[in-house]
């Protein structure tokens, strides 16, 4: 069966090149690193456009491909005992005129502390606007887990937001 | 500049949380990557077949060898096989002549 739509590589390059960047970014830290990342995903899509049926599939798989290959540069880099997510919380992560307001720049690095999989699943619920149903499919995970994954790490972050964020507006 | 509510809170990670743009040039970089896979695929290809047209060569050439050798030391068996019945033949005619000697010998000692 033929399908109306015929997708252009650089087209979704050009339509979802910051969503993967920034995805890549938020979950290793490391803006050389996110866009290795989001080279290679974009190369793996190059490889599996025939299989892409919409402009919504292209979006969902480069959202579950950039997540999972984050995962795997993160799970890569801790075998080698480094830790990327140090260069961001020095706020280094960012570059100057890309900074958001100094609670946004706080709050981003709060979340970089939060465990992997909370934080995985905040960067799709508050960065994609991803419902628990949407993320779960993304992940790949149970709808119960990233649930519980969303209330124990906005809690977290809240605890973490409400401790050093006082410090901050006290130090400001 | 604290959040007060759980909704205030998740507004300011919303914000906090906006994609950024990608770094300038990616697309640039990422084409050069795309067009260099492309040209590198043929020559893969290329380079598959060659080794494995090697691979095939060596193992032929490794077979024959094994294969000459097997028939050098069938020939060098057959060789000193001829060698031993020659030397078998020769003792056994040797024998017969002392054998026919001793005889004669004892004819001539009953007469």
């Amino acid at each position: 069966m033929a399908r109306d739509w015929q997708p252009d590589f650089e087209q979704l390059v050009d339509e979802h090149q910051s969503m993967v960047f920034s995805l890549a970014l938020r979950m290793t830290g490391d803006r050389g690193l996110a866009e290795e990342i989001a080279q290679d995903v974009f190369l793996e899509l190059d490889g599996h456009m025939d299989q892409i049926e919409s402009p919504r599939h292209a979006c969902f798989w480069l959202r579950r491909v950039a997540m999972s290959r984050s995962t795997d540069a993160l799970r890569r880099q801790r075998v080698r005992g480094m830790d990327l997510w140090v260069e961001i919380e020095e706020n280094h992560g960012a570059r100057p005129e890309e900074k958001s307001s100094p609670l946004g720049a706080r709050l981003e690095g709060l979340l970089a502390t939060l465990p992997e999989p909370q934080r995985a699943a905040l960067v799709l619920r508050y960065q994609e606007d991803l419902t628990p149903e949407e993320i779960a499919v993304t992940l790949d995970a149970p709808l119960a887990t990233v649930k519980s994954h969303l209330q124990r790490g906005l809690k977290l972050l809240r605890a973490k937001a409400t401790c050093h964020l006082r410090e901050y507006i006290r130090g400001a | 500049m604290e959040p007060e509510s759980i909704d205030d809170f998740e507004n300011e990670l919303r914000q906090a949380l906006e994609r950024r743009p990608a770094p300038p040039g990616l697309k640039h970089r990422l084409m050069e990557r795309r067009s260099g896979r492309r040209t590198q695929q043929p020559r893969g290809h290329a380079v598959l077949w060659q080794r494995l047209a090697a691979s095939v060569a060596l193992a032929c050439a490794l077979g024959g060898g094994l294969a000459w050798r097997h028939q050098q030391e069938r020939r060098q068996g057959e060789a000193a096989r001829q060698q031993v019945l020659t030397a078998l033949r020769v003792t056994s005619h040797a024998l017969n002549k002392v054998s026919e000697r001793l005889a004669s010998h004892g004819r001539d000692d009953q007469e």
